[in-house]
């Protein structure tokens, strides 16, 4: 029994988060787990373009209409497992790209965040009780904003995608002391888009870099990934662990996954001896 | 000659007034200190209750969204933080969650509600505690 809720956040935007969040999902879907994809980068939202070629029909009913208490969440989610012809389920929230939707969003209380969280705990709860789901991996807005900050609270674990830019780690430094410790949260650094230049692909340049990026972030690093220009290139619609299997991206993305799944297993085997 | 017999005429008038009115102010006085023994009163009352886990529920102070729970004492943060998972719990349901003793999360979940971060109520034997929202959380 995995039942796990991954949030993928990062400090700020650009660093190739949704990229992850997509295609770590469909690892897992290819792998023949069930994976609940969910779209809280309201502000920003992405996961509606990234699958239009899975969506077949006009999506009646959004996350945003869920967590609003507008319809139930079934009638928000959409399976596109068939579509991309994954062994097990994959299952999307969508967050309505529509301007009237994101500036409602906007302007929000803070009572109605309040009543969205528990929503998301609802519907996480919904999804691992009654849709056999194996994980819920949240793609999140970057920073401190509340979609990011409710999803950092009703994960599981974190992975927060960073880009080796100096000013971005003093930001995720931050983040990671004042978000992170604060909520006690298991955390992880993914290091994307790392410049092929700084020959990190050596491995003991890598566990150089690693060192150094431990110390500072005092959190572990969970993998890097070196920047890939037909990754930054491809269009929004291309899911590359459909579409290019064997891509480099891919296996280090592969790797990345299995290493989630081992600190997964680890966690609910020190549970149970703890009980 | 005029101005000079009209002059006690209003001096007398004026005190009978000022009489009249003094005495309207210390009516006010007297109801306004007794009021205010009353709220003293009551007061008391709502603390007591607070303190002895009876059916007294708070008026929320702050609005116990995700960021509040950042200006919170780590101890108390990791109490209301189960309470966004659990729609409600008693301090047994919170004591298995946090792995901490059920008196301590009693005492951290009560110090919540007097902060008006949560609210409780009784049913039956058991005290619930809950995290407030006006829209219902529906599956």
């Amino acid at each position: 029994m995995r039942k796990k809720v991954m949030a993928i956040h990062s400090s700020r935007g650009g660093t190739g988060k949704t990229v992850i969040a997509t295609n770590l999902a469909a690892i897992y879907a290819l792998k023949g787990l069930n994976v609940a994809l969910l779209d809280l980068d309201f502000r920003a939202p992405s996961l509606v373009d990234v699958f239009s070629k899975g969506i077949k029909e006009p999506v009646g009913h959004w996350l945003n209409d869920f967590l609003d208490g507008r319809c139930k969440a079934e009638q928000a989610l959409i399976d596109v497992s068939e579509a991309y012809g994954l062994k097990g389920k994959l299952l999307l929230g969508l967050a309505n790209p529509a301007v009237e939707a994101i500036r409602s969003i906007m302007e929000k209380s803070r009572t109605w965040e309040v009543t969205a969280v528990k929503r998301l705990f609802s519907l996480q709860s919904t999804l691992f009780e009654d849709m056999d789901i194996d994980y819920c991996i949240l793609d999140t807005s970057p920073g401190v904003q509340y979609a990011s900050v409710n999803a950092v609270v009703s994960s599981d674990l974190s992975v927060v995608v960073a880009t080796p830019d100096s000013l971005e780690l003093k930001g995720l430094e931050n983040m990671l002391a004042e978000l992170y410790d604060a909520f006690s949260k298991r955390t992880v650094v993914l290091v994307n888009k790392v410049f092929p230049e700084t020959r990190v692909l050596l491995s003991d340049k890598q566990e150089n870099l690693i060192d150094r990026m431990e110390k500072l972030l005092k959190h572990p690093i969970i993998g890097i990934i070196p920047c890939y220009c037909d990754v930054l290139q491809a269009k929004r619609t291309s899911l590359l662990a459909v579409d290019k299997p064997y891509h480099p991206f891919l296996r280090k993305l592969e790797e990345i996954a299995e290493k989630l799944e081992s600190m997964e297993e680890a966690d609910r085997e020190e549970s149970v001896l703890a009980h | 000659m005029v101005k000079a017999k009209q002059t006690p005429l209003n001096v007398e008038l004026l005190l009978k007034k000022l009489v009249e009115e003094l005495g309207f102010v210390n009516q006010k006085l007297g109801s306004l200190i007794e009021l205010n023994e009353k709220l003293v009163k009551m007061h008391e009352e709502l603390l007591r209750a607070g303190d002895d886990n009876s059916h007294f529920e708070a008026k929320p102070k702050l609005e116990p969204d995700v960021m509040s729970l950042l200006s919170l004492p780590p101890s108390l943060r990791k109490t209301a933080m189960v309470l966004y998972k659990l729609e409600q719990a008693t301090a047994t349901d919170l004591a298995r969650e946090t792995k901490r003793l059920r008196p301590v999360e009693s005492a951290y979940a009560n110090q919540l509600v007097r902060m008006g971060y949560l609210r409780k109520k009784r049913e039956g034997r058991e005290v619930y505690f809950y995290i407030e929202s006006p829209l219902e959380v529906r599956k």
